[in-house]
C-alpha cells in the first residue's frame, strides 16, 4: 500500500509527453494488435524493439516505465512453468510424476509471458506520459461513435477521469485507516489466512464510508457550480494531428503489418 | 436510492471505479487473494446496488480494465472473462434492485445481491465455455473456481455489502430506500 500505483502521470517534456493523447491511444490499440499477432521471431523482435524504443523516448527511468510489469515477475514465472510442464504432454521430453516438459510448452510459455509483459509496459508508458484530463479528452474522442447508440460518451469520459484522479487520494486514505486499525490491534501481518482476511474487513468499511463522503462532497460542489451531465463542457480547442502524431501512428501501422505478415 | 441525481450517481460510480484499483491493493498482502476474496467484486456490486444498472454495468466493464492498466492485476489474460463477470454483476445488481421491492431494505439487498452473484458466475462460466476457453473449460472447473475457491469471498460479500449499503444510508450518503418507514 505504500506509494502510488504504477501508471500515474509523471510530468515531463519528452516526445511521448508531447504527442496528442488521441494518437497515443490509437497507437496503443495498434500495438495491442501487433503484440497479439506476433508469433514468429521477426514479429516478436519488431514489437520488442518498438516497446524498448518508446520506453527510451518517454525519458522515464526504466524501473518506473516497467513498474507494473516488473512487479508481476512471480506470476510470469508461474505462467511460464505451467505452460512448459503441461501445454503439450504428448510431445514431452521426459516424464516425472505429473510434469511433462515439452518444446511446444517452452515456446508457448515464453510467448504468453512476452505478450503480457509488453502490453503492460506499453499501457504503463501511456498513463505515465499523459495527464488524466488529456486522457479523458482522448477517450471521449475515441468513444464518440458510441454516441450514435445514445451512450452518454461525455459522462462516461468524466466518470473515468474522476476515477483516475480519486485513486491516489483513496490510496492515501486507505493507508491512514490501515495504520489506525493497526494501532487498535489489527494484525495485517498474521500468517493465518482467516486472521489476515479478518483484519482487512475493518479496513474496508471505513474506506468505503470515507470514499462515499468525498464523492458526496464533490457531487454537491459540481451541482452547485452548475454541472449537468450531457451539456458540453469547456475544454481546449481540439487541434488537428501534427506531423509527430501521424508519424507515431504510421510506425504502429507498419509494426502491425510486420506482425501480421506470414513468414 | 430513488432520489439521487445523475451527477451524484456518476461521482459514486467514479469512486467505485477507483476502489476497484485501491481495494485489491489492500488485499495484496494475502496470497492468491484475488481468486479467494475477489476484492474487485465488492465495489462493482455496491455500485450496481446503489447507483443502478447503467452505472453498475460501466463500473463492471471499466473497473477490472483500469486495475489491469494501472496495477497489472488482474493479469491481462484473465481480463476479458473478468470484465464479463463484473459487468453482469453490476448490471444484474442494478436491475434486481429496481425490480425487487419487499418493503424490507435487507430483504431487497440480499435478494438482489444473491441473484446478481449467481448471474455473474453463470455469465462468466458461459463466456469461458463458449469464447475464452472453449476446449478446456469444464463444469468441475467452473464449480471449483467460482464457488469453492471463492467461498471466503462470497461470505465476505454477503456479510459486507448489505451492511455497507445500510451504513451509507444511515450516514445519509445515499438516500433511504423506503423513506417513510
Amino acid at each position: 500500500m505504500t506509494g502510488l500505483p504504477a501508471g500515474l502521470y509523471q510530468p515531463g517534456d519528452s516526445v511521448l509527453h508531447r504527442l496528442d493523447p488521441r494518437a497515443k491511444l490509437l497507437a496503443l490499440f495498434l500495438l495491442l494488435g501487433a503484440v497479439i499477432a506476433a508469433d514468429n521471431l521477426l514479429g516478436c523482435a519488431a514489437v520488442l524493439l518498438f516497446v524498448g524504443w518508446i520506453v527510451g523516448l518517454s525519458g522515464l527511468p526504466l524501473g518506473t516505465a516497467l513498474g507494473s510489469a516488473a512487479r508481476l515477475r512471480w506470476f510470469f514465472l508461474l505462467i511460464f512453468l505451467m505452460n512448459l510442464f503441461f501445454y503439450a504432454p504428448e510431445e514431452a521430453w521426459a516424464v516425472w510424476w505429473v510434469f511433462r516438459p515439452s518444446g511446444k510448452g517452452l515456446v508457448q510459455g515464453a510467448l504468453v509471458v512476452f505478450r503480457v509483459f509488453l502490453l503492460l509496459a506499453a499501457g504503463n508508458v501511456l498513463t505515465l506520459t499523459t495527464p488524466p484530463m488529456a486522457l479523458t479528452d482522448g477517450m471521449e474522442w475515441l468513444l464518440k461513435p458510441l454516441g450514435r447508440l445514445k451512450i452518454p460518451v461525455g459522462q462516461v469520459a468524466m466518470i473515468l477521469s474522476v476515477a483516475i484522479q480519486f485513486i491516489p487520494v483513496l490510496l492515501e486514505e486507505t493507508e491512514t485507516i490501515r495504520r489506525a486499525q493497526m494501532a487498535r490491534g489489527a494484525r495485517f501481518d498474521s500468517s493465518r489466512l482467516w486472521e489476515k482476511a479478518g483484519a482487512v474487513l475493518p479496513l474496508v468499511v471505513p474506506v468505503f464510508l470515507a470514499a462515499f463522503q468525498r464523492a458526496d462532497e464533490l457531487a454537491l460542489a459540481m451541482e452547485a457550480r452548475g454541472y449537468r451531465p450531457g451539456l458540453p463542457r469547456p475544454r481546449k480547442e481540439e487541434r488537428p494531428f501534427r506531423r509527430a502524431d501521424w508519424m507515431a501512428l504510421s510506425v504502429c501501422v507498419l509494426l502491425c503489418v510486420l506482425a501480421f505478415a506470414p513468414v | 436510492m430513488e432520489k439521487m441525481s445523475s451527477v451524484k450517481r456518476s461521482i459514486l460510480t467514479a469512486v467505485c471505479l477507483a476502489l476497484c484499483v485501491v481495494l485489491p491493493q489492500a488485499f495484496h498482502a494475502i496470497p492468491n487473494a484475488g481468486a479467494i476474496y475477489s476484492p474487485i467484486h465488492i465495489p462493482v456490486l455496491l455500485c450496481g446496488l446503489v447507483c443502478g444498472w447503467p452505472y453498475g454495468l460501466l463500473c463492471g466493464l471499466a473497473g477490472p480494465a483500469l486495475s489491469t492498466l494501472l496495477t497489472g492485476m488482474p493479469p491481462a489474460a484473465q481480463l476479458p472473462p473478468m470484465m464479463v463477470e463484473c459487468a453482469v454483476y453490476g448490471l444484474a445488481a442494478g436491475i434486481f434492485m429496481r425490480i425487487v421491492r419487499t418493503r424490507s431494505v435487507y430483504a431487497d439487498l440480499y435478494i438482489s445481491l444473491l441473484s446478481a452473484m449467481l448471474a455473474g458466475r453463470l455469465a462468466a462460466g458461459a463466456a469461458k465455455a463458449a469464447i475464452f476457453a472453449p476446449s478446456s473449460f469444464t463444469l468441475a472447473a467452473w464449480t471449483t473456481g467460482y464457488f469453492v475457491t471463492a467461498l471466503p469471498g462470497i461470505v465476505i460479500q454477503l456479510v459486507l455489502l448489505p451492511s455497507l449499503a445500510f451504513a451509507l444510508m444511515k450516514a445519509r450518503l445515499i438516500p433511504p430506500r423506503y423513506p417513510e418507514s
